[in-house]
């Protein structure tokens, strides 16, 4: 963690433990209690949200099952806090594994639906289910005992600020972790993901099941803060205001949650005073339109792109002179502000101020290019045991069949090992099918792969990556919001053993992995060349540097064999010579290669042997010298000489 | 006709065309050939709209049409039949035929006679004829195109853009393709053609120009290219 | 029996409307790719403008078209603030969240216009029930079945017979070939999400006699309506029909023999289920993903 980050936390803590001391009002106690106990949610669900960039419509309902397993344990048991606190968090937890464990194969909008259900179907549940939780009567919950004393609205108040504390420590560092890479690579690249290792289904249940523990935390002692609670608060609306917190705030940042938090929190009250709210709309226009006629005489913006939150923000406080209450008109104005941030506020307030004043939202830390040329590469361990030109994938009567078109038609394929095969063949003669058939994204209709020895078919792509195949993308795969060395990092994941309590607790087998996983990432973006680009992000990397990180990335895995899809497309010729030079001593380090090209040169050049497709069938295969001059080869690629 | 200067276009970070000039004389065939990653489809795209050149001029007689969105190229008279055929798979071959007039039935373009084309499209085009009724996506890849084809030409169009007609097809289909395009040729209408197969190309075309990694390497009448051995270079390598 | 086939005519009807839901959902989806969140409450503000219409002295069949004609409004508005902007920059989560703010922003000045109770809506039918092979029917129930076949049929020929329709059924086909054709792709998305809400409308309009009619009517209708929509497979329109009526069935049928609470259930269930097991519905078929 950065000093300064633990700086301001400190004073943040320490501002907010002597709030209680200068105000001896219990209203703003609860008020602010109420911030930071959503803040612990919202932590919670930026990981669903910012990290994964899923849409999660059913948080309000995880609040709510944390809510009632305190409120149901202290009514039916008499449990005591210590034991509250905690089955909360695991109850919480446990049903989110049962949503996210079958649903979670669908993406996007589904998943969006799917969430929605299930918080609408524990809504129902919580309301009928009324020999458990008293049904629309709701619950009383007093203020718990800890340590045999009553605790009361300052005491809770510590309580609460101890919790959040911890939340926001353990949930900074599941982020920093593999684990909030991964995530990452998830919303990146699913395909990249799964080829990396990091299987998009496992962590994409992880993700929630965390949220949902967190939600169920705050749930929990949002009950005993309220001191009452009933089914109708667990609804859509509350979701949504969650969502809005996530998104104004600012996503994948602690302080745009809490930002976030009091804002929803804060914002209703607003809303309550109709004079105030006149007032802060009227000045809201006022700005946007000073704002908009700035901006476009000095040409930062159109007249087009301002016209509408002009117009609107003064149509807002138009409407607000108009009206004789704005309580009801509350939902209303957050729909407008989900519009307004969605479009014009991506980042939310926090990354706007981040972006305004450092140019860069990545936390850019700087790091040091290992000072020996020490190589990173390493082969998985068994790979030494068979001794260079044996084989190492053996393909035979491969059949891909889409519908009618067969992309591979019987083809036959054996690659020796510490070789560089090539795999040429005109537009559409199944290469690239080839490719996806071997790392596990398309499943062969028929025929037999092995790879040293084991089958290849009906396995996941995840699970062939972790068995030595690595590969990169004919269209630049990268996780794009994300640095350099935190790219091959991703690769790197299957070098942790870590799991979430060795990440929370900060644990000594944590920071070894952490620190080696740093050095590799550094070696193996020295060996491509990219060390002092460790901190850029991917995105803004020129295009040539942004197909080297790809290689890095893949060697990251310790593969046995890569597979490089068109890597010269789009380069220039000094980028070429350089990437020939890499894959030559990508081999000289004992990794075989399976090169795709266009570009004969380069496949001339540094193959070894070269196989060639043509509507999907094997027509040629030699030393790169045989192929060229072979007459089949030329009249696949050329057409037949004039009759 | 259609006249191209410096052209430059690509996707996103990726710069694939690096200034490319070529002419289209109204009446003629000229062909543009190269070997895959070159940049052929990408031109092919910069001119009907489906992609926005960073650079260059594209005009089509006398009209600047870079920058345009591909549907209002369409209602000037740009048929383009692209590159995977992309007919409309759940429609009927007629159907697909008569989108291929949608500016004309929605008055963008003179009105002429639909019925009478969409008639003589099917003589042309005699498996088509066969297949009138039967879903365009259940047709095997030379039918396909054949419709692709034909519903370019349904537009009566000034100049049509064929994009990698022979693609994926067994030799005997491809054949007959650019037996068609001759007839099509011989009828008087001007076409661009891309071809991954150089010499089939430069056999039914009057000028010929050929691309390599984005600029063009060599151009001139057909018939000269079909012997230069730049041409083959340009494909297998080995001519640096 | 007598009951069993009362709540089967009954959860016909309901399960029409549903259908007619996710025909709406189909259609935005199939020409963008994207759907609106808020299309229960589309069909909301067809029922409470229809009513307003009904209470003003309209005829309950002059109303329809009207609401027609509204709902083709409304769905261009969602359609042009909503969504065109998140299509341009590519977000997913951007038409996703737009269109729930929108939906919640029409549900909150439903609210405040209408009020918060439910409201009676008048049956232009007669309310006595019939006799149809031994149960009991409500004409207006008929009406529902009739009316929402009807407006699926002619949807279905306008796609077929026009060649504007047919610009649409190209536009679900081939984005970029469509465009090649001179069809101008958005003008078409906009159009179909001005269908879509169309029809919701049109829908709210004939279940409106049938049910209580209020701002918060459409909002479970929307989530149970996707249900259908996924069982269809989001292309197949005999699949949504089907997917619709057994819904409708189930639900009545908890309603009655369980609880009225619970009914909501079968409907979120179904929609997890399917999900779970048959993303692509058990009518559609399963895309093949291109690296």
């Amino acid at each position: 963690m950065s000093r300064n980050f633990i700086l301001s936390l400190i004073v943040g803590f320490a501002l907010l433990a002597a709030a209680p001391l200068y105000t001896a009002n219990p209203y703003y106690i609860h008020m602010i209690g109420t911030i930071m106990i959503y803040a612990i949610l919202l932590f919670g669900l930026d990981i669903v949200v910012g990290y994964t960039g899923q849409v999660s419509l059913g948080h309000a309902g995880w609040f709510g099952v944390g809510s009632y397993t305190a409120g149901v344990m202290f009514m039916k048991l008499g449990a005591p806090l210590w034991l509250i606190i905690p089955a909360s968090v695991c109850i919480t937890a446990g049903f989110g594994a049962l949503l996210a464990l079958p649903a979670l194969r669908v993406t996007g909008p589904y998943l969006a639906m799917v969430t929605l259900a299930f918080g609408t179907i524990i809504q129902i549940l919580i309301n009928e289910m009324t020999f458990l939780t008293e049904g629309p009567l709701g619950i009383k919950v007093p203020k718990p005992d800890l340590f045999g004393a009553k605790l009361d609205e300052h005491g809770f108040y510590w309580l609460v600020l101890v919790l959040m504390g911890l939340s926001l420590v353990v949930v900074d560092r599941i982020l920093r972790s593999q684990l909030g890479r991964a995530f990452e690579a998830l919303r990146g690249s699913p395909v990249a993901s799964d080829c990396m290792g990091v299987s998009v289904y496992r962590y994409k249940v992880y993700a929630f099941v965390i949220s949902a523990g967190f939600a169920g935390l705050a749930g929990c002692l949002y009950a005993y803060s309220e001191q009452y609670i009933s089914p109708n608060t667990y609804n859509f609306e509350l979701t949504v205001l969650f969502l809005l917190a996530v998104i104004m705030g600012g996503r994948k940042t602690r302080s745009g949650a809490l930002l976030g938090a009091a804002i929803i929190v804060i914002l209703p009250k607003l809303l309550d005073d109709l004079e105030m709210f006149r007032q802060v709309s009227s000045t809201l226009a006022v700005l946007m339109l000073v704002g908009a006629i700035i901006g476009v005489s000095r040409k930062v913006t159109t007249v087009r792109s301002m016209a509408i939150p002009v117009v609107g923000t003064i149509a807002l406080a138009a409407f607000s002179f108009w009206l004789q209450s704005i309580t009801d008109w509350r939902l209303s104005i957050f729909g407008l502000m989900i519009l307004f941030v969605v479009y014009y506020l991506q980042d939310g307030i926090v990354g706007f101020f981040r972006k305004l004043f450092s140019g860069k939202i990545a936390r850019g830390v700087a790091y040091q290019a290992p000072s020996d040329a020490k190589d990173a590469i390493r082969v998985a361990s068994n790979a030494h045991q068979s001794a260079d030109g044996s084989d190492l994938i053996v393909a035979k009567g491969v059949l891909m069949q889409f519908g009618g078109l067969k992309a591979l038609n019987d083809v036959d394929l054996v690659v020796k090992r510490g070789t560089i095969h090539g795999l040429i063949g005109p537009n559409g003669s199944g290469k690239s099918t080839m490719m996806n058939v071997l790392t596990g994204i398309y499943v062969p209709t028929a025929g037999k792969i092995e790879f040293s020895g084991n089958t290849l078919v009906g396995r996941t792509s995840s699970d062939i990556a972790l068995s030595g195949i690595a590969r990169t993308f004919q269209n630049v795969q990268l996780f794009g919001e994300m640095s350099a060395l935190q790219n091959v990092q991703v690769g790197l994941h299957h070098t942790f053993d870590s799991n979430l309590f060795d990440v929370a607790l900060n644990t000594p087998r944590y920071q070894r992995e952490d620190g080696e996983a740093i050095e590799r990432g550094m070696g193996l973006l020295h060996f491509v060349g990219l060390a002092d680009l460790a901190s850029e992000e991917a995105r803004n990397l020129p295009y040539g540097k942004q197909r080297l990180l790809e290689i890095a990335r893949a060697l990251a895995l310790d593969p046995q064999l890569l597979l490089l899809d068109e890597p010269a497309a789009g380069l220039t010729a000094p980028d070429i010579k350089e990437l020939i030079a890499i894959i030559r001593k990508i081999r000289d380090h004992g990794i075989t290669v399976i090169l795709i090209e266009h570009h004969m040169d380069v496949v001339m050049t540094v193959s070894d042997s070269v196989s060639v497709l043509d509507f999907g069938q094997k027509i040629a295969e030699g030393k790169p010298a045989e192929v060229q001059a072979n007459e089949k080869v030329i009249e696949a690629y050329l057409g037949a000489p004039a009759a | 006709m259609l006249s191209i200067k410096n052209l430059e276009a690509g996707y996103g970070k990726v710069q694939v065309l690096h200034g490319i000039s070529m002419e289209v004389p109204k009446g003629k065939v000229v062909t543009l050939i190269g070997s895959n990653g070159a940049g052929k489809t990408t031109t092919m795209r910069a001119i009907s709209g489906m992609i926005s050149p960073s650079a260059g001029e594209i005009s089509l007689n006398g009209t600047r049409t870079d920058g345009m969105e591909s549907f209002t190229i369409a209602k000037l008279g740009l048929a383009h039949s692209p590159e995977g055929r992309r007919v409309f798979a759940t429609m009927s071959v007629t159907d697909n035929l008569i989108l291929g007039a949608f500016p004309r039935l929605t008055g963008s373009r003179p009105k002429g006679d639909v019925q009478g084309d969409l008639e003589r499209a099917m003589d042309l085009f005699p498996r088509l004829k066969e297949r009138r009724t039967q879903l365009a996506g259940t047709l095997s890849g030379g039918e396909q195109q054949m419709l692709a084809m034909a519903r370019a030409v349904m537009l009566n169009p000034e100049i049509v853009l064929l994009d990698e007609p022979s693609m994926g097809l067994a030799p005997i289909l491809v054949e007959e393709v650019f037996r068609i395009i001759a007839d099509l040729k011989s009828r008087g209408v001007t076409m661009l053609l891309v071809e991954q197969f150089a010499a089939a190309a430069l056999k039914v075309a009057d000028y010929g120009y050929v691309l390599e990694n984005g600029r063009i390497s060599v151009h001139g009448p057909a018939a000269q290219l079909q012997d230069d051995p730049a041409v083959k270079a340009a494909y297998l390598g080995g001519g640096h | 029996m007598e009951i069993l086939l009362q709540l089967v005519y009954s959860g016909i009807a309901l399960g029409m409307i549903y259908a007619v839901i996710a025909f709406g959902y189909q259609l935005t989806f199939q020409t963008s790719d994207t759907l609106n969140f808020g299309q229960g409450d589309a069909l909301m503000l067809g029922a409470m403008v229809g009513l307003t219409l009904v209470n003003h002295g309209v005829n309950y069949w002059l109303m329809l078209p009207l609401v027609i004609v509204f709902g083709m409004l409304q769905g261009a508005f969602v359609e042009r603030i909503g969504v065109q902007p998140a299509i341009k920059i590519k977000s997913e989560f951007g038409w996703i969240m737009s269109t729930i703010a929108l939906g919640i922003i029409f549900k909150n000045v439903a609210e405040n216009v209408w009020g918060r109770d439910d409201l009676k809506f008048p049956s232009p039918l007669p309310e006595a029930p019939m006799n149809l092979l031994g149960a009991n029917v409500l004409p207006m129930e008929i009406l529902v079945v009739f009316g929402a076949i009807a407006m699926m049929l002619g949807v279905e020929f306008f796609n077929r017979k026009t060649i504007y329709g047919k610009a649409v059924v190209a536009t679900f086909n081939d984005r970029d070939a469509a465009k090649l054709m001179g069809i101008n792709t958005g003008l078409v998305i906009t159009f179909s999400y001005a269908l879509s809400s169309a029809t919701a409308g049109f829908a709210g309009a004939l279940i409106a006699p049938l049910t209580l009619t209020g701002a918060t009517m459409g909002s479970v209708l929307g989530l149970k309506a996707f249900a259908v929509a996924i069982i269809g497979g989001l292309t197949s329109g005999l699949g949504i029909i089907v997917g619709g009526i057994i819904l409708g069935i189930a639900e009545t049928t908890t309603g009655f023999y369980i609880s009225t609470g619970y009914k909501d259930v079968p409907g979120l269930v179904l929609l997890l289920m399917v999900l779970a097991l048959k993303p692509a519905g058990l009518f559609g078929k399963t895309a093949i993903k291109k690296v």
